[in-house]
């Protein structure tokens, strides 16, 4: 590939890698005016009650205190069609009362303190259970069951697919309210210049929180400019914009700059946790292993607000609906209001909780019907072919990424090779070996495994530019944020497939909505995929205003002419630089936009994940001795960030798996681990070596033939690793985290 | 946060001495548990005395088969100690197991003794609990999953220290400096349960300090420390147990037993020592009586619900697997 310089399937560094190594990487509380003043929410101690008034006096006469905003000295806006920018009405222990713009932190700390509040308290409830109990006082004005009925996506007959059923299997599962905990806590620092509002803010999707913040502050979109500084990681979080509304009305009101950070624990309780659910799974097999029926229905807690639930509501459901080849199938969920932290996008969304569910029937299907879990779902796979049934989506009409419908092929599935690759690489056919070495009475060897699939990566429209400037050297310009996933790099990588230079060569420009196209938020594991298609067209038609400049300039036809560094070349042998042509033609831009997706295909990654665990009966401690994941991601662009993506999601997971909760006091309803001791995140301590394996696989729609890679990692642990417990030691874990007390007890109730 | 004076001392005179000086003073070592607790505005000192320049408080001393280590030494200097190693392991082993190697770089032996609980009612300032001057555990029908199962009355708090474990297994001497000079007390002595002091974990008074701790080994013994956590850095124990046996003649003549993370203070099981009491050491290891008595040692404890009654199997557990370690050491 040297002769075309080709970047895509190699491992450059990231391009962020010195500076982020090295601490010179600006973060956004890493930015600062000298007169900058900074902010401190008051934050409500019920879970549930009625602002009556709010008298902030004292607060008001405190020295160096600027500003001091309530709900009742704010405009009506909203921030989303259920959160106001501050609300008469509290819904968690930890929603915003008021906030406070002082010299220092420590004043409008103080400040927060002198603020006195009268509430009316009213009942709260912090299970979904509790919330829709007869009579339960409404968190919202339309009820604590959103849309007061669930969401149903279906395909075939229910009843005929039980009634062909010669075994019918159904067990309930939860899952925790785990929280993405990322390293940087939200910050948001706003500037109003008296006529302009920038923003500097920790955002996954920068134009998104321009339009969400011109709608709160009622400001036209010119005058608003978001900077994305770097992202101390997101995993899904911080798209929404409640801070960044909260220091832009400061600022305005003080004609000065304030910064909102974020601490630990407001984090915790203010950021967004993944939604806690519960799964109840039906499942009809035929006596031969054939599934005949899957019904599966969630309840989900959403906490206070809305935020993303729909959508990972949605997403809970896909497994059950899309993973086994099955003509009849019934996915309803359940979204309800909770006073308790809200929930929101957190990586693979709703994915991990009803794969959890999905996948730990299946292999209670496989182990009674005496059939291996991996030929159970080699059997029952969902192939290529797709679904059965009709289509119903318009023929020319972009199918989902997430159908209920059968009918439509998958544009790749690669999911047949996860299964034989991953099987392969454990070792599946060979029995488990061994007992671990110390206390070797106490510890029992098992095997695990699951598969799983997930939307492959087309996101919303997206754009891109690309230029030639006048100094001969490449720009790229991209409205999308690099979360910390390496998009910069990927993207960087693809331009440079097409222009043929080094990868680190193109200017990147990304993260300031002034300079860079609109662009969808970091969601959805989409970027690689769409914005990678929109950055390859640009490129493309870069790559031929270039190439036809030459060919005049040159007097050769342009199909002789190929780009190669910095220079075009001819296959008669000639060559012209393109610090000559620009002197000629001037700067050369090109830009597109496209609508990532297909009408003929459904576009699904796919994996395979398998563990070996040793379980100690007497400690209820899980050692995993190997974890092996395997991908159909389509091409891999980088493999290093490739696996490094797969081995992070795994390592994240094996918090919800085994130790992460949110725990909520049930008198209060206060959040009682909102720190990194209590919340427990495994540490690097904990983490397995995980053997990463990808299937090779190109996708036909995907730029260079990739799909997406960002979430899918997160979907297996939990169910692998509870189906290889229950394999070591006899006891099926339905109810996440599996701790050392549950397993205990589990463990000490099979014995007896 | 509010803001303190600060005042590094030289001498354990001038430390007592500014201690007793300002009603709201605060003794402070490697600080890494009374600065949160400031940030979480649990404590409010007026003034933080640091004992980081007092002289002496960093001693090593060896002297025979007497070791005394001042309360300065770092959880860092015990673990790279070779002699501790073999003649402590207990000890050590208790160190390595404290948080990450930042804050054991920093933490100090007194430090670790001194911490205060980790109960997260006690931790989250939204909680006025009993420990704080309130009228209510909130533990009992809470969240109790960490919390105590033997000794708890009223306050359900575990004591947070590993290295207090290990060091009442090995028998050791506290040695506090104080107003009136020094004392020198048993580490039983030395912490205390809510049922005598619910606000304190120890019997330090105002003006007072840990200076050293002593312990002795003999020429023939060993020990160890056991601790399971649910992550392999940064956590305390769910439940621990520490174990350090002597022998005079192929028979036990000096027993320490103690588990962690189970009770509000380091839990001794004297029973099980005041059994082992001059048994041939071979003796016991088969012993079927002694198995059913270290099975039972805990059949006192009341869990306060089904949330925390693992921690009994737990805690028997590693107290049946650090006393074959250290049995099977020994034969």
């Amino acid at each position: 590939m040297s002769e075309n310089l080709g970047w895509v399937g190699t491992s450059p560094p990231r391009r962020d890698l010195k500076d982020k190594v090295t601490g010179e990487a600006e973060y956004s509380a890493d930015i600062s005016f000298d007169d900058m003043l900074h902010a401190k929410v008051l934050r409500s101690p019920h879970p549930h009650a009625i602002i009556l008034s709010v008298d902030t006096t004292e607060a008001d006469k405190l020295q160096g205190v600027r500003a001091v905003v309530t709900p009742f000295d704010i405009s009506n806006g909203r921030i989303a069609p259920d959160v106001s920018i501050l609300d008469k009405k509290v819904r968690f222990v930890g929603d915003e009362v008021a906030v406070v713009a002082a010299d220092d932190p420590y004043t409008a700390e103080l400040a927060v303190k002198l603020i006195k509040v009268s509430y009316d308290v009213l009942p709260f409830y912090r299970t979904t259970d509790e919330a829709l109990s007869e009579g339960a006082e409404p968190i919202h004005a339309g009820g604590n069951l959103i849309n007061n009925g669930p969401l149903v996506e279906q395909r075939g007959n229910l009843d005929e697919g039980f009634a062909e059923a010669d075994l019918v299997l159904e067990e309930s599962f939860t899952t925790p309210a785990h929280s993405p905990a990322p390293l940087e806590p939200r910050t948001a620092l706003a500037k109003w210049d008296g006529s302009r509002l920038t923003l500097w803010k920790s955002s996954r999707g920068i134009h998104a929180d321009k339009a969400s913040l011109s709608q709160a502050l009622g400001l036209p979109s010119k005058s608003l400019r978001v900077i994305g500084p770097h992202m101390g990681a997101g995993y899904g979080g911080k798209d929404e914009t409640r801070t960044a509304v909260l220091a832009s009305i400061l600022s305005i009101r003080t004609q000065m700059p304030v910064r909102l950070e974020l601490s630990r624990e407001e984090e915790f309780v203010a950021g967004r946790r993944r939604h806690s659910t519960m799964t109840t799974l039906r499942m009809g097999l035929k006596s031969n292993g054939e599934i005949t029926a899957i019904h599966a229905k969630t309840v989900m807690d959403t906490g206070a607000y809305l935020s993303s639930g729909p959508g990972v509501a949605r997403r809970a459901g896909q497994g059950a609906l899309y993973l086994y080849r099955c003509p009849n199938v019934r996915y309803e969920a359940s979204l309800v209001y909770t006073n308790t932290p809200t929930a929101g996008s957190y990586r693979a969304l709703g994915a991990p909780q009803g794969h959890f569910a999905l996948e730990s029937v299946a292999d209670l299907a496989a182990k009674s019907l005496g059939l291996d879990p991996l030929h159970f779902r080699k059997k029952n796979q969902v192939t290529i072919e797709g679904q059965p049934g009709e289509r119903t989506t318009p023929v020319n009409e972009i199918v989902d990424t997430q159908p209920s419908e059968g009918g439509i092929p998958f544009s790749s599935n690669g999911l047949s090779e996860c299964l034989t690759l991953g099987a392969e690489k454990i070792g599946w056919d060979q029995p488990v070996n061994g007992i671990g070495e110390s206390f070797s009475k106490s510890i029992k060897r098992g095997r695990g495994m699951s598969m799983f699939l997930y939307r492959g990566g087309p996101g919303g429209k997206s754009h891109a530019a690309v230029a030639l400037t006048e100094d001969a050297s490449y720009s790229l310009f991209t409205g999308v944020m690099d979360v910390g996933e390496g998009s910069a790099t990927v993207l960087s990588q693809i331009a440079s497939q097409v222009l043929s230079i080094p990868y680190d060569e193109i200017e990147l420009v990304m993260g300031d909505t002034d300079i860079t196209p609109e662009a969808s938020i970091t969601a959805g594991s989409s970027v690689t995929f769409s914005s990678g298609l929109a950055v390859k067209d640009a490129a493309e038609v870069l790559r031929n205003k270039i190439l036809n400049q030459a060919s005049q300039l040159l007097a050769e036809p342009q199909g002789v002419l190929n780009l190669h560094g910095s220079k075009v070349i001819s296959e008669s042998g000639k060559s012209l630089s393109l610090s000559d042509l620009v002197e000629h033609s001037g700067a050369i831009s090109a830009k597109a936009s496209v609508v990532p997706g297909s009408s003929d295909y459904v576009i699904n990654s796919f994996g395979a994940h398998f563990v070996e665990v040793e379980v100690d009966v007497e400690t209820g401690r899980v050692n995993i001795s190997r974890y092996v994941a395997a991908h159909d991601a389509g091409t891999i662009i980088n493999p290093k960030m490739a696996e490094n993506q797969v081995r992070g999601g795994v390592s994240q997971m094996l918090g919800f798996t085994f130790s992460e909760d949110m725990e909520i006091d049930p008198g209060t309803g206060i959040v009682v681990n909102s720190n990194f001791l209590d919340h427990k995140s495994p540490t690097i301590l904990d983490f397995p070596d995980i053997d990463v394996v990808f299937a090779d696989v190109t996708d036909p729609i995907g730029p260079f033939g990739a799909k997406s890679l960002g979430e899918p990692p997160c979907i297996g642990p939990a169910p692998t690793i509870a189906n290889a417990i229950y394999d070591a030691v006899g006891v099926r874990i339905t109810d996440l985290p599996i701790t050392p007390n549950k397993l205990l007890s589990a463990i000490k109730s099979h014995k007896a | 946060m509010d803001s303190f004076e600060y005042h590094r001392p030289s001498t354990q005179k001038q430390a007592s001495l500014l201690l007793t000086s300002s009603p709201r003073a605060h003794v402070v070592s490697g600080n890494t548990d009374l600065l949160g607790e400031m940030k979480q505005g649990l404590v409010h000192p007026e003034s933080l005395v640091s004992l980081a320049d007092v002289e002496g408080m960093k001693v090593f001393h060896i002297n025979g088969n007497e070791s005394k280590l001042g309360s300065m030494v770092t959880l860092s200097d015990i673990v790279d100690s070779k002699y501790l190693k073999v003649n402590f392991p207990a000890l050590v082993e208790a160190a390595a197991s404290v948080a990450t190697p930042q804050i054991r770089s920093i933490g100090t032996l007194g430090g670790n003794l001194c911490q205060r609980p980790r109960c997260w009612y006690y931790r989250s300032p939204l909680f006025d609990c009993l420990k704080k001057g309130g009228n209510k555990c909130f533990a009992v029908g809470g969240l109790d999953k960490y919390h105590s199962i033997i000794g708890g009355e009223k306050c359900w708090i575990v004591h947070p220290s590993d290295i207090a474990v290990a060091l009442t297994a090995l028998d050791a001497k506290v040695k506090i400096f104080g107003p009136s000079g020094y004392k020198n007390m048993k580490i039983d002595d030395f912490f205390v349960g809510p049922g005598i002091d619910i606000h304190n974990e120890n019997v330090l008074k105002e003006g007072e300090f840990v200076s050293s701790i002593e312990i002795s080994c003999d020429d023939k013994s060993s020990s160890t420390f056991l601790k399971f956590k649910e992550r392999q850095s940064m956590d305390f124990a769910l439940a621990s147990a520490a174990v350090s046996i002597s022998l005079a003649e192929g028979k036990i003549h000096r027993a320490g037993v103690a588990l962690g993370g189970i009770a509000p203070i380091p839990w001794r099981l004297q029973e099980i020592e005041e059994y082992m009491m001059g048994i041939p050491i071979d003796d016991l290891r088969c012993s079927d009586e002694f198995s059913a008595k270290v099975e039972s040692s805990l059949g006192d404890a009341k869990p306060m619900s089904e949330n925390n009654a693992y921690k009994i199997d737990l805690a028997i557990s590693h107290l049946k697997r650090a006393l074959d370690k250290v049995i099977q050491d020994l034969c």
